[in-house]
């Protein structure tokens, strides 16, 4: 990797030897040599060009209320200051809501949120700029907020309207069935800690426009609202990605607001101006997962086969929209999970508090929706007495089934993994010797849970779902690759790199992925929605298309062979066949082809196929196919504490045919872990007048290595992709995160075990200590109970 | 002037503000930007850096967060980053890290090296055979201080138990190379500050005679031990401190001693120089201490820092109260004892005045008929802040309670010991019942706040809680059949 060595002249044995790292090899990520020696470069760590300034963020003391006052003089003269700016110093738009309207870059005099970004400043030093910030004399006319779901569905008040999703007659369904549960959950959100907090770099350029570095999952939208803040044309902004510190969906929107008041800092002071958020202020002033509190009633009959649900999610969007309209969309599309209910009525809402505006986070609104199912499975396994996973078995869509949004279910093979899986994890053995464990120990008790996964893979804003590719290929044979998508840790670049190398059959170290930049490839979707490697890989195969294309062309105008004749094998391009053909090395070939004056640069341009979704209807196909799989999580929980340790976790992953194994393994399991936190240890909490009380690590906790189950078996279920994504793999970003929904049941049961199962304990998200106990002490109530009752 | 050893260079700064992290310094001064600020508060560890020092001939290395360690730390010391340690061919934690697919986003992954890295060469200094795989506790242990948001951890959990597979790599080398180099090791150690700025100065004294003229001179000063509290003053508030003492050198306070069947640890003992002792004298203080923070954490923090940061959450003084400790103070009022349940007076208050320092902790090592419960309930297992801090010792003579001490943290402004309930225990048969019976008492002792870590309800159930824990643990089960029913 260090060292790029030339293509070598051609030989028997280089002939002979395949071209290394193409699709399917499980090789290391492109920057990992990079990453351990601390080479990889993030935007702070680029070279500050002489008199950089700093910038910080001053933010509102309150959660509603009308500002009366702002007095910045005392920021203005502290030590360093250089600029400080408001609203009112925006040169162009002020709203930089990404969707709809409702995100002003700056607040005032309406604030919205405590810790809403009101004034920014710039200095010499970062210290300076943050010591500077206290200093503003704000005084405001404070209004009773809203902060919390309750409050919301209370008053009615809705960053967007609600939508509903119907299949059958639900209510019909209820009222004919022989059982019906009433039950509800709260899920907490969950804060991104992304390693590397926000940061933009902003640099004028000579000709009146702004360069920008950034952390962003999308540099295209980056460009759009620098270039609408500052009041000039696109095409003078120029976004630059290398990689990111982690994104996990932070990175979506909410890179924008730093790296356009960045801009406005650069303009007015004619110099680069860089904007890091530090940890504290990035956990306060960016938006997280939403918070959604879900009320159902569920119908079955007394084998626990579905009949019918009626299902209210509600999400808690904060102050403005934001993408929380697709995101609550995508919470009602996964509440279904693998299940087919005969007749189901959803109900989405968007509710409007004052909190920062809830966005983007891995799953967007899927795992919110999927946990809902899955308690529902849970429910009713404890309601008729079945072992929970038979529940689920019994329950399984099969093919030619359609889903409350009318999308028919397609080359479904759930049933196979779960009990391949169930299988492979012993989950029957495991059950068994449970229940002895739980009979005989007196205060430590386990449970278990296996639990799938069906994610449904394109953005459900249809004109997102498509990509661009520039390929350039120079004379030495070497070949660079750049493509819409953005690094952020997830090995994007790396898939997209060994597809180029497959299409060439050259080998992987010939191809340069290049940053993410809005000079080479324009109008780009964000990384998001496990779209990156089907969007950008299918478009890098495009641009290789039509340079091999070009290729041929050339050899069959130069050397009169058949098009059909000419291929690309183990780093050489073949000409002709049999005793007659002539092996050119790659290279030897491009420097043929340059000397021909045939272009060996290209685009290329990619667009889903089959998707469609009709709002006002409700239905349609809004996802080209779905990634599966599932996962079998053991607990053991300690009935006088709460605390708990997560003993052992099996998944098993439908990935299609893996594009790069490694890679994906590293999803799952990653996925997992920070699914699993979601629902465990990680805890966000506001005090009574809405500020966030748990905004540092110190307070804010995700899993450490010691969290992670002591065994932990990740497999990749072999199987192709049945729709034509590329090389037939499947999208693996998003889903795996769900699988830490196994954690949440194992943990749930272990606590039913405490009621023999008679009961449905309730157990809110995150499970911490606490919760665990409050569950396992329902359970004593209900012993308790029963022990009453016999008495009397 | 501040002089230390970078990745193999002396480097010798007069300018560097009191204030200045090693972090900033690197980062902004160096354009060492391998190292990574990820929360600036000593939580994360993308920050993290291998220490070595060389005292008195004995070399030993260990990792500690640049984001909240003072320059003035580094002082005659030797550090490496991940680039520092990039040499081709490299170094086993890196090239491990490559083939396990250890990185993701890569933005934690200078900082887990050198964890990984640090265990690798403290292995070698103990002449471990490095084709040995490390335990999964003591790789734990090396990364507890180290969050990695991408890979779930599995993968660099392999890296380190690989590290033996590659050529040895010996950073002892390294630093005996840059050794010869000509060094006084008593520049800018003295009653002259070592650094100043206009508004800061920094003082590192290195005997007990000059930190005591110095406390004469200056009683005020912001006394600075490990400073893994006082370090998010300077980084989370971003507060400067007129004058700040460094206790890091000064000699004699990191002693360890046992006499006559009592234990003395030296205030200035890290967390991590007591781990090994403590392990064969109090085993449960011993876990305990290894749940606080995280290596890096426990590598700077001190127990005398905890003790006189007076934290309500801070695990130490619980145990300590339990055990019966006493704390020796000296300072500008000269040398004296006081029980530490004395010590604590009210929120972050104590009965240190200006002037004084702790010297050390001492304490009763538990006998045979003793039995010591240390339990840290949080959130998380490693890494956290106490919820509930539980602290009991009793002592037990035919099955019948004759001496109780619980005190508890996270349950009041300071640590408490809570007297109704070891009335409640002492004179008592040890059963359940007695135990139940007590923790009814818990709530005349204390009345816990609700906060971002629990409710009060919660802490006070746990607190009952835990006294049956103690009660099943002391019976090995007999009482199974009672608690089950």
């Amino acid at each position: 990797m260090s060292h790029f060595s030339a293509f070598p002249p051609s030989s028997e044995s280089f002939r002979r030897r395949p071209a290394k790292g193409g699709r399917g090899a499980s090789v290391t990520h492109d920057s990992a040599e990079q990453h351990v020696t601390g080479a990889a470069q993030y935007v702070d760590d680029i070279p500050e060009l002489a008199r950089t300034l700093h910038a910080a963020i001053g933010k509102s003391p309150v959660a509603k209320g009308t500002l009366t006052q702002l007095d910045l003089s005392p920021v203005r003269t502290a030590a360093g200051v250089v600029d400080v700016v408001t609203i009112a110093d925006m040169p162009a738009v002020t709203d930089i809501g990404p969707v709809y309207q409702g995100d002003p870059i700056l607040a005032g005099p309406e604030l919205q949120f405590h810790g809403q970004a009101l004034f920014a400043v710039a200095a010499a030093t970062f210290i300076e700029a943050r010591k500077a910030v206290a200093l503003a004399a704000i005084q405001v006319d404070e209004q009773i907020p809203t902060l919390t779901l309750e409050q919301a569905l209370a008053s009615g008040e809705r960053v967007r309207p609600d939508h509903r999703m119907v299949k059958g007659d639900a209510k019909k369904a209820l009222a004919g069935a022989p059982n019906t549960l009433t039950n509800t959950l709260y899920n907490k959100g969950q804060e991104h800690f992304y390693l590397e907090s926000q940061v933009s770099y902003a640099v004028p350029t000579d000709d009146g426009g702004m360069t920008i570095y950034t952390s962003s999952q999308h540099p295209s939208e980056v460009q759009k609202l620098v270039a609408e803040v500052l009041g000039i044309a696109m095409h003078k902004v120029t976004v630059l990605v290398r990689r990111m510190g982690g994104g996990f969906g932070g990175k979506e929107t909410q890179a924008a607001p730093w790296a356009c008041l960045a801009a406005v800092l650069a303009v007015r002071n004619k110099r680069p101006v860089k904007l890091r958020l530090d940890r504290q202020d990035d956990m306060v002033l960016t938006g997280k997962r939403h918070d959604f509190f879900t009320r159902w009633t569920v119908g079955f009959d007394d084998d626990g086969q579905l009949i019918g649900a009626d299902i209210h999610l509600a999400g808690l969007c904060g102050f403005s929209p934001d993408l929380s309209d697709a995101i609550v969309d995508r919470a009602m599309f996964h509440v279904d999970n693998a299940y087919d209910f005969p007749a189901m009525a959803v109900l989405g809402q968007r509710c409007k508090t004052n909190t920062v505006s809830n966005t983007a986070f891995r799953g967007f609104g899927g795992p919110q929706g999927m946990i809902v199912g899955e308690a529902m499975m849970d429910d009713i396994a404890r309601a008729t007495g079945l072992d929970p996973l038979d529940v689920r078995l019994k329950n399984l869509y099969q093919n030619g089934d359609k889903t409350h949004y009318g999308q028919p279910i397609e080359d479904f093979h759930i049933e196979r993994l779960i009990t391949q899986l169930e299988r492979e994890c012993e989950y029957r053995q495991r059950r068994h010797d449970i229940t002895e464990f739980n009979q005989q120990h007196p205060y430590l008790k386990r449970g278990l849970a296996l639990t799938p996964v069906r994610f449904g893979i394109s953005f459900t804003v249809q004109h997102l779902n498509q990509a661009g590719a520039l390929i350039n290929i120079y004379t030495d044979g070497s070949i660079q690759i750049n493509h819409g998508g953005t690094e952020m840790g997830q090995g994007l670049f790396t898939k997209v790199a060994q597809v180029v190398a497959n299409e060439f059959s050259v080998d992987l170290d010939y191809v340069q992925v290049t940053a993410t930049a809005t000079d080479k490839v324009p109008n780009t979707s964000p990384t998001a929605a496990s779209s990156g490697s089907d969007l950008n890989g299918k478009a890098a195969q495009a641009a290789c298309q039509t340079i091999k294309q070009r290729l041929v062309d050339l050899a069959v105008e130069h050397f009169g062979v058949a098009p059909d004749d000419v291929h690309f094998i183990n780093n050489h391009v073949v000409v002709g066949v049999g005793d007659s053909a002539q092996w050119f090395t790659f290279a030897e070939f491009v420097q043929l082809a340059y000397e021909q004056r045939v272009s060996l640069s290209a685009t290329g341009y990619y667009r889903t196929p089959k998707i469609f979704y009709d709002r006002d209807t409700a239905s349609g196909r809004p996802f080209y196919y779905y990634a599966l799989g599932a996962s079998c999580s053991e607990v053991e929980i300690d009935t006088l504490t709460g605390e708990y340790r997560v003993l052992r976790t099996d998944i098993l992953h439908d990935v299609g045919a893996s594009l790069s194994p490694a890679i994906d393994i590293g999803q799952i399991e990653g996925g997992f872990v920070q699914g699993m936190g979601w629902l465990t240890t990680e805890e966000l909490t506001w005090d009574a007048k809405g500020k966030l009380a748990s905004a540092s690590a110190a307070t804010y906790k995700i899993p450490t290595s010691m969290d992670v189950p002591s065994i932990l078996n990740v497999r990749l279920f072999d199987q192709p992709n049945a729709e034509e994504t590329i090389y037939n793999s499947k999208a693996v970003g998003e889903p795996p995160l769900m699988h830490g929904i196994s954690v949440w049941c194992a943990l749930r049961d272990a606590a039913a075990s405490v009621a023999n199962y008679a009961i449905n304990p309730p157990l809110d998200t995150p499970a911490t200590p606490e919760r665990v106990l409050a569950a396992v002490m329902a359970c004593q109530a209900h012993n308790e109970g029963l022990v009453a009752e016999q008495i009397s | 002037m501040i002089r230390f050893n970078l990745n193999g260079e002396w480097i010798e700064d007069g300018n560097i503000d009191p204030m200045c992290t090693i972090l900033n310094y690197l980062r902004t001064h160096m354009a060492q930007t391998d190292v990574k600020e990820g929360c600036a508060a000593g939580d994360c560890g993308a920050c993290t850096v291998m220490l070595a020092s060389l005292d008195n001939g004995q070399l030993s290395f260990y990792t500690v967060n640049a984001c909240i360690a003072l320059m003035a730390h580094l002082h005659n010391r030797y550090i490496f980053t991940a680039q520092g340690i990039a040499q081709q061919p490299l170094h086993p934690a890196q090239q491990a890290m490559i083939d396990f697919h250890g990185s993701q986003c890569g933005f934690c992954t200078p900082g887990i090296v050198m964890s990984l890295a640090t265990l690798y060469q403290q292995r070698l200094q103990q002449g471990i055979d490095l084709n040995i795989v490390p335990s999964d506790h003591d790789i734990h242990a090396a990364l507890s201080g180290n969050l990695c948001r991408c890979t779930g951890y599995q993968p660099i959990v392999s890296a380190a138990r690989h590290m033996g597979d590659y050529p040895k790599r010996d950073c002892a080398e390294q630093v005996q190379a840059a050794a010869v180099v000509e060094f006084d090791p008593n520049v800018g150690v003295s009653r002259e500050p070592l650094q100043q700025s206009a508004s800061s100065q920094l003082f590192m004294p290195q005997t007990e005679a000059e930190l005591i003229a110095l406390l004469q001179q200056y009683p005020t000063a912001q006394l600075w031990a490990g400073g893994t509290d006082l370090g998010l003053a300077i980084t989370q508030q971003f507060k400067t401190m007129a004058c700040v003492i460094v206790l890091g050198r000064v000699q004699g306070l990191s002693a360890i001693e046992i006499q006559n069947k009592q234990m003395s640890l030296g205030a200035l003992c890290s967390y991590s120089d007591v781990e090994q002792e403590l392990t064969t004298r109090v085993p449960s203080l011993a876990e305990l201490v290894q749940r606080i923070g995280s290596r890096q954490i426990r590598n700077l923090g001190t127990l005398g820092g905890n003790i006189a940061n007076a934290s309500p959450i801070g695990d130490m003084p619980p145990a300590f109260l339990a055990l019966g400790a006493e704390v020796e103070i000296n300072g500008i009022y000269g040398l004296h004892t006081i029980a530490l349940e004395q010590f604590f007076t009210g929120y972050k208050q104590t009965q240190l005045r200006a002037g004084e320092y702790i010297r050390r902790i001492i304490f009763n090592l538990p006998q045979e008929n003793d039995h010591v419960f240390l339990w840290k309930i949080s959130k998380r297992h490693d890494d956290d802040i106490s919820a509930v801090m539980f602290a009991l010792k009793l002592s037990i003579e035919n099955d019948t309670i004759i001496a109780a001490k619980l005190a508890l943290g996270g349950m009041a402004a300071t640590p408490i010991r809570a007297y109704h309930v070891e009335s409640g225990l002492i004179g008592q048969p040890v059963n359940l019942a007695t135990f139940k019976q007590a923790g009814s008492l818990l709530e005349q002792d204390c009345s816990p706040m609700s906060d971002v870590r629990a409710s009060a309800s919660y802490r006070l159930q746990v607190g009952k809680n835990l006294l049956l824990r103690a009660a099943l643990e002391l019976t090995r089960g007999t009482l199974q059949a009672e608690v089950a029913s």
